[in-house]
């Protein structure tokens, strides 16, 4: 198994009483309004330390991902952020859940700066591809749902032709035409880096990620018991086009809180985990599903995205920390409870790549420099051995020594 | 009460045309409701008219749209509709989201439409008048608290006979039907139709719903106004779904405009 440390970077001073007073955190919440960025200089700088952190506590991979117009979502730009971390880090692997390849014409750009973070980072690069919630892609960024995952396809074709073929050469395509392709830098790895695909419930997506060997990562906020239907419908889809059931073909996020025992876990995740779900996650519910977003048959299997299950669950309610241990939406306790719960989601899902949210909602700084030491100490060793007889085909394959920037040579000489 | 023929495109794709009355001919372009087996509308027109209502591309089936990328080939898509019925010269009535392609078809092929009426049409915006968006400000089940003036269908486009009553098919109809529609107007209702306006020759009149909370006045007065000797026509106690809102009332009007068209030809 592998571990990686994922941040959403949501920003953490959302007012008070926040679902009556806005109806989204998402697409229209004033950002002039609620964005302080004298504070947004320091929430950036202490989001980029708890990655760096989790590097030096011994994660595999630390996560960054792509939203827009979005109050717990900070990163329009996963690029930037990972560019910063391709410079402060050197072991852990820099796993980019962007980029929304629809959103970015030509998407050749896509292809260039993914190649540069390759470069820079000494080939540890996870690229990831997701199609992009319908909020950032429909609402925010005005792509037509009727066609943004055809465009989408065909965005990620062009860019994986641009880094397998090494010349340059013409592409005619539906939505993206060019005379010369010949995207500058390659990438370190080849022929490309791994790539991931970001996925709700959407069964062309699953087909699509089997047949072209991609990995499938869902990234549900609900916990891997309420994950079961999509995993089991990616694994069913994997028997019927007859791949091998390895767990590193797939990931999944859970939320984790690691403490002595039940009552401490409360003490330190239950504020920051309620403000998540009743502040972050209130979703205006005209925005999550746009007109052609869900193909006829991804409604038909009636499989919805973490986003829509969202809505659903806090269309009503406000949600509580009981609520969210009962229902596993966060693995919170003991090490040891901890470690039951992720085999137990092992056997379930089987999952080989785990993304960690270690951080969520307004968690203090010295609570998630805690809880991500003690996942790596206490945890993670317990569960490493897990799926080790599988090969990781879906992991960066660096090559070479990664330089570290000359300051950091300096100060350790 | 309606007929239904099939209609081949040149490229092979069909086309679902219902048919409806007896009289002289209208063809009708509904709006984001489709066409139901009750159709109050037709029927109202049915009761002095031959109508002639293709179904928009994508509303029976999705995979229609693939091929139809812009309003251009959606106008190309109704010519050959018009072609394949072997129709010329016609009284095109189109409503609310019909009326925008009506008004494309008119302006691309002025010779196809003798007459044209345009019923709440979308297909412009105004930064003074901004709409409101049909896809975002509630969910997208729930769009008739924005069409319709009571806030919800009148009964008569709410029969439960002529709806999935799978609610899983009923999902897949009401995405349908709302992504052929999205696919034209997103994210905003402008195409550049306001520069083709005034290519069009055909008589005109335009009609809308008093209290429409959806497409303000303005937007049908911008349409007449681009229209080389529009009519406008404002129909008291109704909202965007004036035809269905009040039949009656519509007609009566479109009746009346169109005797005295003919009388003065």
């Amino acid at each position: 198994m592998k571990f990686h440390w994922f941040h959403l970077m949501p920003y953490p001073y959302l007012p008070d009483r926040f679902r009556e007073r806005y109806p989204s955190v998402w697409v229209d919440l004033p950002a002039g309004e609620i964005y302080d960025p004298v504070k947004g200089h320091q929430v950036y700088n202490d989001y980029l330390d708890q990655l760096e952190f989790a590097e030096r506590a011994g994660f595999d991979g630390i996560c960054v991902n792509e939203h827009h117009q979005n109050g717990y979502g900070l990163m329009p730009s996963p690029n930037l952020m990972a560019a910063a971390l391709a410079r402060r880090t050197s072991k852990a692997k820099l796993i980019v859940l962007g980029n929304s390849v629809a959103l970015y014409d030509p998407p050749t750009r896509v292809a260039e700066e993914m190649a540069m973070l390759d470069v820079l980072s000494g080939g540890r690069l996870v690229s990831g591809f997701p199609v992009g919630t319908g909020m950032d892609t429909a609402f925010c960024y005005g792509a037509n749902p009727a066609t943004l995952r055809d465009k989408y396809r065909e965005g990620v074709e062009l860019i994986l032709r641009a880094w397998k073929t090494r010349k340059p050469f013409a592409f005619n395509g539906k939505y993206t035409q060019l005379r010369y392709v010949n995207p500058w830098p390659v990438p370190l790895q080849t022929p490309h880096p791994p790539i991931w695909i970001p996925g709700g419930g959407s069964i062309e997506t699953w087909e699509w990620c089997v047949e072209n060997d991609f990995l499938y990562a869902y990234l549900s906020y609900w916990g891997y018991e309420s994950g079961r239907p999509v995993m089991d419908g990616f694994w069913e889809t994997v028997d019927r086009l007859g791949g091998e059931r390895n767990p590193y073909r797939a990931g999944f996020l859970q939320f984790v809180g690691v403490a002595d025992n039940d009552a401490d876990a409360e003490r330190l995740y239950a504020e920051p985990a309620e403000y998540f779900y009743n502040r972050c996650f209130h979703i205006g519910p005209g925005y999550y599903s746009p007109p052609g977003y869900s193909s006829v048959a991804t409604i038909r299997r009636g499989v919805n995205s973490a986003v829509v299950q969202a809505s659903k669950h806090l269309r009503t309610a406000s949600v509580t920390w009981k609520h969210l241990i009962d229902d596993g939406v966060v693995v919170a306790g003991s090490p040891q409870t901890i470690i039951d719960r992720l085999n137990d989601m092992a056997d379930k899902i089987n999952v080989g790549h785990v993304m960690l949210l270690c951080q969520f909602g307004n968690m203090p700084m010295e609570t998630v420099l805690y809880n991500t030491a003690r996942f790596a100490r206490d945890v993670m060793p317990k569960l490493r051995n897990r799926f080790e007889e599988h090969e990781d085909r879906w992991w960066p394959k660096t090559t070479v020594e990664v330089q570290k920037p000359a300051s950091v040579r300096l100060a350790a000489e | 009460m309606f007929t239904t023929e099939t209609i081949r495109h040149p490229d092979g794709r069909t086309s679902k045309v219902f048919r409806a009355g007896q009289g002289p001919l209208v063809v009708w372009l509904h709006g984001p409701k489709g066409i139901r087996g009750r159709d109050p509308v037709i029927a109202e027109l049915a009761k002095r008219h031959t109508v002639v209502a293709p179904l928009a591309p994508g509303f029976a089936d999705i995979a229609e749209l693939d091929e139809i990328r812009n309003v251009h080939e959606l106008a190309l898509h109704y010519d050959d509709v018009l072609q394949a019925l072997g129709l010329d010269a016609v009284t095109l009535v189109g409503h609310s989201f019909g009326a925008m392609a009506a008004a494309e078809v008119a302006a691309h092929f002025p010779r196809r439409v003798a007459r044209l009426v345009l019923i709440s049409p979308i297909g412009l915006w105004q930064d003074q008048h901004p709409l409101p968006d049909m896809f975002g400000q509630v969910p997208y089940m729930t769009i008739d608290t924005l069409l319709w003036k009571a806030g919800k269908a009148i009964p008569s486009m709410a029969d439960p006979a002529d709806e999935p009553n799978d609610p899983v098919e009923r999902q897949v109809a009401i995405a349908q039907a709302l992504t052929s529609v999205a696919k034209f107007v997103w994210p905003l209702p402008d195409r550049g139709l306001r520069r083709r306006l005034p290519r069009i020759t055909a008589q005109t009149l335009v009609i809308a719903g008093a209290e429409d909370r959806f497409v303000p006045a303005s937007y049908a007065e911008e349409f007449a106004s681009l229209i080389r000797g529009a009519g406008m026509a404002i129909i008291p106690d109704a909202a965007h779904m004036v035809p269905y809102e009040q039949p009656t009332e519509v007609f009566r009007k479109l009746d009346g405009w169109i005797t005295a068209k003919d009388r003065a030809a």
